[in-house]
């Protein structure tokens, strides 16, 4: 059982350090994502009402030049749609104006990524897939070792016998309570 | 012990850099081949195409804000646009995607709505449009058709 403690001690501690910034990604993500309901985790919006002298209920290819200068976009567009006789589109790279060419009332809305959450979600819910396929599998069975392996390191009153074994056993009963709760609602 | 870390992070940088540089214009599955179907003609008889599977080309205009399940993509017409749908967190269509020229390939289906989940949704575009809306005036049940999509490819116009 010595022998085993030190094995798991050893596993627990050279697992832990490689784990730490894994560790901060997936837990930072884990709040953000899981307020997603209550806001865009990854990116920021931002609307504003514009308004450009009216250019009239015209053909696009006429129309749209004449949009695109009352703006004052000079940049290339990614792409212009006519979406109904009064409402043309103009899409930017981060951007999008929507024009009412009858009364020449423009909204125009914009996104960013948000710094570092955008990354650790993209991360967290592997949306790269490939490679971080590999490296998330490879960090989950780390957390499996390190939860296995924890149990073992200390002995006496404040491990597995003793106060160890009784906040294990809430953290096991927590998500089983909440497993039957929802199965029976 | 130092040396193998160095080497191990190194690979794993190398990797990471490699999946970083490559293609990230396709989602999901992509698109497995060239023929494209016009949407308009998809539209103007939209029954014909059901079941079979349909890739299409146009700018993508609306998504899904939320949750990046779907993209209405542009027609050749203009005013007309499709719906593609993707399962839910199986492929995220980012806003970035919003405005780029698109193939997209799926199965084209046809959803049968209730008369009373049409009223429901003639409201809600009727408020969006800012038009006048009354119920009794809808009396045939709505078909949503749309692609259920498997991949898309963002293209250069």
């Amino acid at each position: 059982m010595k022998k085993f403690r030190k094995v798991c001690r050893w596993l627990h501690r050279e697992a832990g350090f490689l784990a730490v910034g894994l560790t901060l990604v997936y837990a930072i993500s884990g709040i953000a994502i899981n307020h997603a309901h209550h806001w865009d985790a990854n990116y920021s919006r931002t609307e504003e009402v514009l308004q450009i002298e009216p250019v009239g209920i015209l053909p696009t290819a006429e129309a749209e030049p004449l949009v695109l200068d009352r703006l004052g976009i000079t940049i290339p567009v990614k792409g212009i749609w006519r979406d109904s006789e009064t409402l043309l589109q103009i899409f930017l790279d981060g951007v999008q104006y929507d024009v009412n060419l009858e009364s020449g009332r423009v909204i125009r809305q914009g996104f960013a990524k948000r710094p570092l959450l955008y990354d650790v979600n993209f991360m967290h819910l592997n949306s790269g897939k490939k490679i971080w396929t590999v490296i998330a599998d490879t960090y989950a069975g780390i957390l499996i070792l390190l939860a296995l392996t924890g149990i073992f390191l200390v002995k006496g009153r404040k491990g597995l016998s003793g106060r160890g074994g009784v906040t294990m056993a809430l953290g096991v009963v927590l998500p089983v309570v909440y497993a039957v709760l929802i199965r029976i609602q | 012990m130092r040396n193998v870390s160095i080497l191990l992070v190194s690979i794993m940088i190398l990797l990471l850099a490699g999946t970083a540089m490559a293609d990230q214009k396709v989602y999901g599955k992509g698109v497995s081949g060239k023929e494209l179907n016009v949407i308009s003609e998809i539209l103007a008889d939209p029954d014909v195409f059901i079941g079979q599977t349909v890739r299409v080309k146009g700018i993508a205009v609306a998504g899904c804000a939320h949750r990046g399940c779907w993209l209405n993509i542009a027609s050749d017409k203009e005013g007309q646009t499709i719906r593609l749908q993707v399962k839910d967190g199986e492929i995220v269509f980012p806003p970035e995607i919003i405005g780029e020229t698109v193939i997209a390939e799926g199965v084209w289906t046809a959803n049968q709505y209730t008369l009373e989940q049409t009223k429901a949704m003639c409201a809600a575009e009727a408020r969006k449009e800012g038009k006048e809306y009354n119920p009794e005036e809808v009396i045939t049940c709505k078909t949503a058709y749309q692609i259920s999509g498997t991949g898309v490819l963002v293209v250069k116009k």
